[in-house]
């Protein structure tokens, strides 16, 4: 019985560790896409924010890595925004291109400031803090509540970008920027700072979910050891229906879905284990199908604004 | 205007991130060319940092000028060996088992070329398969793991199902239950070989549900497998491919080694002295290119009985009347 509790305890943690860096670029992203920029280049971002994590930590402490990270993902989403919402560039071609262009980069930096024998396991992490009381609940307490500081401030950034996004004047201009960027700009929006401001914003939390991986699980960097986060925290921005409330549940659902999926290879069954590494995309997909018909995107979501 | 000038830089990141290369020290005077091509970063403190090794070494001590290129998808794997190929280097190694069929397809149209697939299948003209028998180093870190596990479960966190890592999982497996029959070997794939993210999670999957002895073949995702180890009390884990002790010197009780240098220079040798011939070129524990390599500060750890027979074993697999495939008790 207790052994059941353990386990279970166990993958809640496991579900929350996965779930956080998802959580953290997909609230970036839906504030981008709610101002109507789609950008792919959050994959890019994270990339960029783990390296730059994994630098500033070697050289000072995790607390730089987090700077770092969140500098670094900014950057990469100033340049998205420069050629996409500035050049009017097609937002797709720009995202990919900063994410391709992310991963030759850092492949590159981190060779030349670790070589070729890698960073090893010697980067300085962030320590699990625990919240009072809460983490003293038997059990659970110890797996939910004594976490990365990143993972708290990934689940109040929720209610906080929800605030901003329905309860704020700028919060209604970003939407405005991204229903009709036209209409937006006839009431006296400066849609192009507005999208500027959204993706940049969107960036940085792609690196500081980038920074997640490596200060508060890896503990070091590897090429490409984003393997597609980015990608599927776009997923989630359309799972939760660009909401940051459907985003929370979307990040954990998949979280929870991956936990579970090492689980079921780590039990040992006979079952092939190509099936299980297959769960967390099939279930984001039944999710996508299911909310077909009922979601709709920002109206102006990719469109850059004509110049006029 | 401004349009075009988007698109080209566009095109600019595209192209830059497509190859990223190194060239070390090209030195056009030397006329012995040697090209490597990784599926991945030499920087993964394993597999292809290994490979890299080689080529450096034969750089080195045969005074060839070397090239690397990393290729990660099929199309880029095929149009590397082709652009080498045109370029007339002498030998092309390919460091991965994915690069059998390429190469083969490559070596048509550049008869001169010799290309050598790390891990490859079969030989075919000058296409020379370098086959490691990884599971005979594996079947040793099994042994050892099933004589130190507490639990009676072992783990292993696989990168991509490809046969030189089942292999080495069969020999891991087979050498645990050499030691104890009633081991329980448990196995996990990740399906790349760069997320060490969740490998750290398929490792502490597998710690949770009781494993306390961990082995991979994963490259750089394996350094997640090594985090995790790190992190919880009791676990052990042994490296693959590389002697990877220093990564957490109090955990990793040994590895199973690959001395991609020297089957490197090995085979450079032969091909520059004309002697190499169209056959697959097999390492294993008889040769020293592959090896068992404990970890001394751990060396406490391991009973002396258990070590003994780990050496015993060990002779038994390079005579050649123990495989470790098969899993057949060793002789005491």
């Amino acid at each position: 019985m207790t052994d059941g509790i353990e386990l279970l305890a166990g993958f809640l943690a496991a579900a929350v560790r996965v779930a956080t860096p998802l959580l953290l670029a997909a609230t970036g992203e839906t504030i981008s896409e709610r101002g109507g920029v789609i950008n792919l280049g959050i994959e890019g971002s994270m990339l960029a924010g783990a390296l730059a994590a994994a630098i500033g930590s070697s050289a000072g402490g995790p607390w730089s890595g987090l700077a770092a990270a969140l500098i670094a993902g900014a950057t990469l989403a100033a340049v998205f925004a420069l050629v996409s919402v500035h050049a009017g560039a097609d937002q797709i071609i720009a995202g990919t291109a900063i994410t391709l262009g992310a991963v030759g980069l850092t492949g590159a930096v981190y060779r030349a400031y670790y070589g070729t024998a890698g960073a090893g396991l010697s980067i300085p992490t962030l320590a699990p803090v625990e919240v009072p009381v809460l983490a003293e609940i038997p059990l659970l307490g110890a797996a939910l509540f004594a976490q990365p500081l990143t993972t708290y401030f990934a689940v109040a950034l929720v209610p906080a970008t929800w605030w901003y996004l329905f309860r704020t004047r700028g919060g209604l201009a970003l939407r405005a920027a991204g229903e009709s960027a036209d209409g937006a700009r006839a009431a006296g929006v400066r849609v192009r700072a507005t999208r500027t401001l959204a993706v940049v914003a969107g960036g940085a939390l792609a690196g500081l979910a980038g920074a997640t991986l490596v200060l508060a699980q890896v503990g070091t960097f590897s090429e490409r050891m984003t393997a597609g986060r980015g990608f599927i925290a776009i997923a989630i921005v359309v799972l939760g229906r660009w909401h940051p409330g459907g985003v929370l549940v979307a990040a954990l659902f998949f979280g929870a879905a991956t936990a579970l999926q090492f689980v079921f290879q780590a039990s040992g069954t006979a079952v092939p284990y190509q099936l299980f590494l297959m769960l967390p995309y099939v279930l984001a997909l039944l999710g996508l199908a299911g909310a077909v018909g009922r979601v709709r995107a920002p109206r102006d979501l990719g469109r850059p604004e004509r110049a006029s | 205007m401004r349009g075009l000038l988007t698109r080209l830089c566009c095109i600019g990141v595209v192209s830059l991130s497509l190859f990223s290369c190194d060239r070390p020290a090209p030195d056009s005077s030397s006329s012995f060319r040697v090209a490597l091509i990784t599926p991945g970063s030499i920087a993964d403190a394993a597999w292809n940092s290994g490979a890299y090794a080689g080529l450096l070494r034969i750089r080195d001590s045969l005074g060839a000028s070397v090239s690397h290129v990393e290729a990660l998808t099929p199309a880029a794997q095929e149009e590397a060996l082709r652009s080498y190929a045109a370029q007339g280097f002498d030998i092309i190694f390919a460091n991965g088992f994915e690069f059998q069929e390429p190469a083969e397809r490559v070596a048509r149209t550049y008869p001169d070329a010799v290309f050598v697939v790390n891990s490859g299948s079969r030989a075919a003209g000058k296409v020379i398969p370098l086959v490691f028998r990884i599971e005979e180093a594996t079947y040793l870190a099994g042994m050892v793991a099933g004589g130190l596990s507490r639990s009676g479960i072992i783990g292993f966190v696989g990168g991509v199902e490809l046969p030189p890592v089942r292999r080495g999982e069969r020999g891991w497996t087979n050498g645990a239950r050499a030691v104890n029959p009633a081991i329980a070997s448990r196995v996990t794939y990740l399906n790349n070989w760069e997320d060490a993210a969740s490998g750290r999670e398929a490792a502490l999957a597998l710690l949770r549900l009781g494993a306390d002895m961990l082995h991979h073949n994963a490259d750089a995702a394996a350094l997640g497998a090594f985090q995790a180890v790190k992190e919880t009390e009791g676990a052990y884990i042994f490296g693959a491919n590389a002697d990877q002790s220093s990564l957490a010197p109090d955990r990793v009780v040994g590895s199973a080694v690959i001395d991609l240098a020297h089957a490197f220079l090995l085979v450079a040798r032969e091909v520059r002295g004309g002697t190499l011939r169209s056959e697959a070129k097999s390492f294993g524990l008889a040769g020293d290119v592959l090896r068992f390599v404990p970890n001394p500060r751990l060396a406490g750890v391991v009973p002396a009985a258990l070590s003994a027979r780990v050496r015993a074993a060990a002779d038994s697999i390079a005579s050649g009347r123990l495989d470790p495939l098969r899993g057949e008790e060793p002789g005491p």
